[in-house]
């Protein structure tokens, strides 16, 4: 049984989903909007939610897509009581996150949010090429036109920010000074590219590739803004072997066997800018007719 | 020197006298000259300067011409020293994960046996199309609709005839409800009730022609589509046929409505059954490659195909008919196109 923590809505499990059905393997799908409790019969552990239940040791497999498994909590009036069973709730849950992890799996609830600054400093040492950055809160050592701004965090969406509409965090060269300090933010030298690569890495393979985007102003600086007239071409690429041997490296070291990896190439150099282990990467599997949600499937 | 590098989503189908070459990626076709597919064949092997070369001066604009509008069409990137050898090769292998992705059903009303519903969820069928010959009242289409609540199908086309309760209160209250429909045509319907604009969830059509299963399998520029699924389908299955199921008017269940060979009946069995007979699958591997006048074609890797209604002239050893759609008035030796039913040679096959 195969056990894909995921949420609603969420397309590229969906077409997992019928990869999966397709090879007659059984499945577990868990959202966000399911809460379990840790329940035990004839010595098994289970976990029980609204929609689901399911025994521990029934589980084959796991994929982490999204979201997480969240756990009831229960309150005591007695703060002694509170304290140890918050206590003891805290172990069993720990034990089954754990027992989960350790089984055949495809990325982890524990470390799939992965931290920008440290996911650069763990690429230089796997011997990437990384362009130059540094946190600054003004702009005062900021080469003008040469240096990018673009988010620490995971998502470049700030939801519903006039509440309505989401806006997004595009990556952008800096043209003029800031006057007054800001809260610390990440620049990078902004390196001329020949085009973009995203690579997709499943248990040491990786495929890639290349957005040819250059001819167009539009998506210069940053690849999502689409230009829907003439949109970029997204053609097979293969990296050299040298650096996907990097590449795999790098995701040992982080632990993580499933992601989406953003390089710049210039020259004859491949800069390495970030792993994405939540993206979305069917778009660009279809347009060269990849199956990635297939190769899922297979491993799972 | 130079070397001229052609995307791998770009593909190129040589056709007798024309060659089409289809941007995967951006969904468009365009027709071009032989020649240019025999300067791109050059520069596969040979750097830009030595395909010049191989031209006298008066051809070498012509070279210069065909560089320039693949350079600005995007279907290629010049690099210096050598070609860009990381860029691979497009795969066009074709894998999709359905058992059976279209049911076609020729009925009189839209009624669906509970048999055939609970087939349609074992074969997780995404598309349903329905040839019904008699009227259709308001409260049958969201029966059908009810009937797949909770489904694996994801879309309904309908064929219906038009009659007069059809009007545009019917067609908003239908908008309102339905939520698998996305194309409806009316059939035998002199006068529009009222325009049908694209005001609703699906498109709407009220055609005056009398339109009969027989009316299928026409082959059509306006039924070409250069979309990168449905061309690695077409160059690996047959575009028509492939992952298709029907049902005609007498419970016959078949490759489609309009192909004569029957593998069972929806009566006494199921469609599972049906997908069991050794022969049931036998036309989906045929290509356009196999078919005859059609592997000559420049269109045969966008084109719809029909084996139902065919010119009838060759067969294969496995007893498969491979002659040219009978509804294709395209000729790929002369690059006209006629009118299919006017032409003499066709009428036997017609009659038939």
């Amino acid at each position: 049984m195969i056990l894909i923590i995921s949420k609603n809505k969420e397309v590229t499990t969906d077409e997992v989903i019928k990869w999966l059905l397709v090879m007659d393997k059984k499945f577990i799908r868990v959202n966000e909007d399911e809460v379990f409790e840790i329940k035990v019969a004839s010595k098994r552990i289970y976990l029980e939610s609204h929609r689901n239940r399911f025994f521990l040791d029934e589980i084959t497999s796991v994929w982490y897509r999204r979201g997480g498994l969240k756990f009831k909590q229960t309150s005591y009036k007695n703060p002694a009581i509170q304290t140890h069973m918050r206590e003891t709730q805290h172990w069993l849950e720990d034990y089954v996150l754990k027992t989960l992890e350790a089984k055949k799996h495809i990325n982890k609830q524990s470390n799939s949010h992965v931290n920008k600054l440290m996911v650069l400093e763990k690429a230089m040492q796997a011997g990437l090429d990384v362009p130059q950055y540094y946190l600054a809160n003004n702009t005062a050592d900021v080469a003008l036109g040469e240096t990018i701004v673009k988010p620490i965090t995971g998502t470049p969406i700030l939801n519903a920010i006039d509440g309505k509409a989401n806006a997004m965090m595009y990556t952008t060269v800096i043209d003029e000074p800031e006057e007054q300090e800001f809260f610390p933010s990440f620049f990078q030298e902004k390196v001329e590219k020949d085009f973009e690569i995203r690579s997709f890495y499943l248990n040491g393979k990786t495929s890639s590739i290349a957005i040819i985007s250059q001819n167009d102003e539009q998506t210069k600086t940053d690849y999502r803004k689409y230009n829907i007239q003439k949109p970029n071409r997204n053609i097979r690429y293969n990296l050299p072997k040298e650096v996907e041997e990097k590449i795999d490296l790098l995701m040992c070291s982080l632990d993580l066997n499933c992601g989406s990896i953003d390089f710049i190439k210039s020259g004859n150099k491949f800069y390495f800018l970030e792993i994405n282990t939540i993206g979305q990467f069917l778009g660009l599997s279809e347009a060269c007719n990849f199956s990635f949600d297939r190769e899922i499937a297979a491993y799972l | 020197m130079n070397y001229f590098n052609l995307y791998s989503n770009i593909l190129l189908t040589k056709g007798a006298n024309r060659m089409l070459i289809s941007d995967l990626q951006r969904r468009q076709s365009e027709i071009q000259a032989l020649e240019l597919y025999d300067i791109i064949e050059e520069f596969k092997t040979n750097s830009v300067e030595e395909v010049f070369s191989f031209y006298d001066d008066d051809s070498k604009e012509m070279v210069q011409e065909y560089l320039d509008f693949l350079l600005e069409k995007e279907y290629g990137f010049i690099t210096t020293g050598d070609w860009d050898r990381n860029f691979a090769p497009l795969s066009l292998d074709y894998l999709d994960y359905n058992k059976i992705s279209n049911l076609f059903i020729e009925r009189n009303d839209l009624t669906i046996q509970p048999g055939l519903i609970q087939s349609i969820a074992n074969l997780q069928i995404k598309h349903l199309v329905i040839y019904c010959g008699g009227n259709v009242s308001l409260s049958d289409f969201l029966k059908l609709e009810a009937n797949f609540e909770n489904s694996t199908v994801d879309s309904i086309e309908i064929f219906a005839p038009y009659h007069s309760e059809i009007d545009e209160n019917f067609i908003q209250l239908l908008n309102k409800k339905a939520a698998r429909i996305y194309n409806l045509v009316f059939f035998n319907c002199e006068n529009e009730p009222f325009k049908a604009e694209n005001a609703f969830k699906f498109d709407l059509l009220f055609s005056p022609q009398n339109l009969k299963i027989s009316s299928c399998g026409k082959v059509s520029i306006d039924y070409f589509d250069t979309n990168i699924t449905k061309v690695l389908e077409a160059i690996n299955h047959n575009s028509c046929l492939n992952k298709k199921i029907g049902i005609d008017i007498h419970g016959n269940i078949k490759n489609c409505p309009a192909m004569p060979q029957s593998f069972g009946n929806i009566n006494q069995n199921t469609l599972e059954q049906a997908l069991t007979h050794p022969n049931f699958k036998d036309y989906w591997n045929l290509t356009k490659e196999e078919i005859e006048t059609c592997k000559d074609c420049e269109f045969r890797n966008i084109c719809t195909d029909c084996r139902a209604y065919t010119e009838q002239t060759h067969f294969n050893e496995q007893g498969l008919d491979i002659s040219k759609p009978l509804k294709c008035g395209y000729n790929p030796y002369t690059n006209e196109w006629e009118e299919w039913s006017t032409n003499p040679l066709k009428y036997k096959a017609i009659e038939h």
